[in-house]
């Protein structure tokens, strides 16, 4: 899928499911010890668009998530979500979030774990359960609607927090490194999980990672970041078509990979702290 | 394992009594060695045999049945001070864990309140006690020694479920955020069950610390019919009846295991559905 031109702020199905327009974040402003996290920054994400960021550690890219999140607000610019306003999208339930550690409460069981947000968004017990159960199903794991998170392997683990992030049906998915802490296998297995997963429920998803491979696999766009101030230097189209497990070993895979790694060695000065896999 | 431990304590005493000297010993002239004659050191026997004689000479009533009642009755005092320590403790800690201004304002305080001596602040208690009427209720006695233990049990929860409801780390607590869940939910749903492990020990701390502090109100704020009284008591005859102040020092212990009896049940509940390892 590539980029589709949607009219700015333009509320309704067509509009963009983030629409970012200057939106800059400084961290003590005005103090001896301010950080300029985030340059201004431009971005538009299409309605079922996976666009993964990518960039050396310190380069604001999970602030920028943070910021799409309405964890944090901007210092300047504006966000929309949905066309919505980000504060409003997060009272909204616009969006779901998955981070590098699974974070399930360990004193819930896995489907008790997907009902959090439903309980938060004051879903009745029923309709909670059978959610739950359809959420189970979508991941794969109906075995372990009654087992504690210990219980489970990490990439099992990764799939509840991702289940639970789409149980309310948002249109959009954060993900902050989720799949950082898995081993290669279970890291690729999750990445073909997460394509089909996204082809069942048709969320965007913005996917900020350390991996290029991953990036270039799942992305239908990747946005290269750089640091001090950080800043999108440079937005690549992936243009893979349906991916499969043959992807990670087509000509044109590779292509975009080197294009991704030189992207970041420009803006970067040197190829260091990127993940080759 | 613990009846072997009290016989083997039994039986050390017994020794010291047989190879100790009879006037204590003296390194470099202080005194380090307790006297081994009777008097000092009575018999494990006649401990024990003293709680089936008479309490005292004209009463009926065996030293035992005093003991037993003095201890029930600390107990229940220690039960409600714990009671109402833990309710204060645990509120202070979320009042604490909701504003941060409210736990820089408050923890020195809290701090400080655990320095005041408690025989000094037990009299005190008592007549402000005696003073309070609020329509029809009267301040009871027993209800000094309670304040007490609450005073000296509250301390150890509030800093525990301080601790315990802080632990979650910043991506739960951004999780729930990004579900804009009011600051109740964030509290029950996350923050009061994370604090589970760190309540447990707290919750134990506190039962030791109403238990004690009991003891010590009963003897300095004067209050009748509990066990520190008793100890109060029986250690004034202990030069003629030495064995009888053991006595009540047992039922002290009584009351203390009873109520470790309770906190382990207490516990066992709470913590029935967790994972076991935190516990091990």
């Amino acid at each position: 899928m590539t980029e589709i031109a949607v009219p700015t702020g333009q509320v309704g199905a067509a509009a963009a499911a983030v629409e970012a327009r200057g939106a800059a974040m400084t961290f003590n402003a005005g103090r001896p010890n301010e950080v300029i996290a985030l340059a201004p920054i431009d971005l538009t994400v299409a309605p079922g668009e996976l666009v993964s960021l990518i960039g050396p550690s310190g380069c604001g890219k999970s602030t920028l998530l943070r910021l799409i999140a309405n964890l944090l607000e901007p210092t300047d610019g504006s966000l929309l979500i949905n066309g919505k306003p980000a504060s409003q999208a997060r009272l909204d339930g616009d969006y779901g979030m998955a981070f590098q550690q699974a974070g399930l409460f360990d004193w819930r069981t896995v489907s008790r774990n997907i009902e959090l947000p439903l309980e938060i968004k004051g879903w009745d017990r029923t309709r909670r359960r059978a959610r739950a159960l359809e959420m189970l199903e979508l991941v794969r794991l109906c075995d372990f609607a009654d087992h504690h998170p210990w219980e489970l392997s990490g990439g099992m683990q990764q799939r509840v927090a991702i289940a639970r992030a789409l149980s309310f049906e948002p249109k959009l998915l954060l993900m902050d490194e989720p799949f950082g802490a898995l081993d290669e296998m279970t890291r690729e297995h999750m990445q073909t999980e997460l394509g089909r997963i996204r082809a069942a429920t048709g969320a965007a998803v913005i996917f900020v990672t350390h991996s290029i491979p991953e990036a270039v696999f799942l992305s239908d766009r990747v946005a290269v970041m750089s640091a001090r101030p950080g800043r999108i230097e440079a937005v690549i189209d992936v243009a893979l078509g349906e991916r499969t497990e043959l992807t990670r070993g087509d000509p044109l895979f590779f292509k975009h990979v080197t294009e991704v790694r030189e992207a970041l060695r420009a803006g970067h000065g040197v190829g260091g702290g990127m993940e080759d896999r | 394992m613990f009846v072997l431990s009290l016989v083997l304590a039994a039986a050390m005493w017994e020794l010291y009594k047989a190879v100790g000297p009879e006037t204590g010993g003296k390194v470099l002239g202080m005194r380090v060695l307790p006297k081994a004659e009777d008097r000092a050191m009575p018999h494990v026997w006649e401990m024990f045999q003293r709680f089936g004689r008479a309490e005292v000479r004209s009463s009926k009533d065996t030293v035992l049945e005093a003991v037993v009642s003095g201890a029930w009755y600390s107990f229940r005092i220690a039960l409600a001070g714990l009671a109402l320590g833990t309710a204060v403790g645990f509120g202070l800690a979320v009042l604490m864990a909701r504003f941060r201004v409210v736990e820089r304002g408050l923890l020195p305080w809290l701090v400080v309140s655990q320095t005041v001596p408690l025989i000094a602040l037990a009299p005190l208690v008592a007549s402000w006690g005696g003073k309070l009427h609020i329509g029809g209720f009267t301040w009871q006695r027993w209800m000094s020694a309670s304040i007490i233990a609450a005073f000296l049990a509250f301390f150890p929860m509030a800093v525990g479920a301080l601790r315990g409801l802080s632990s979650p780390p910043p991506a739960a607590l951004e999780l729930m955020d990004s579900y804009a869940a009011p600051w109740r939910s964030t509290l029950f749903k996350l923050r009061i069950p994370a604090a589970l492990p760190y309540l447990v020990p707290a919750f134990r701390l506190a039962a030791n610390a109403a238990v004690a502090g009991t003891v010590i109100a009963e003897i300095s704020a004067g209050v009748r019919g509990g066990i520190g009284r008793l100890i109060l008591e029986y250690m004034r005859e202990a030069t003629g009846d030495p064995a009888k102040v053991y006595t009540a020092v047992f039922g002290a212990a009584a009351v203390g295991l009873l109520m470790a009896g309770l906190v382990a049940v207490v516990e066992m509940t709470a913590t029935r559905h967790l994972r076991k390892e935190e516990f091990a």
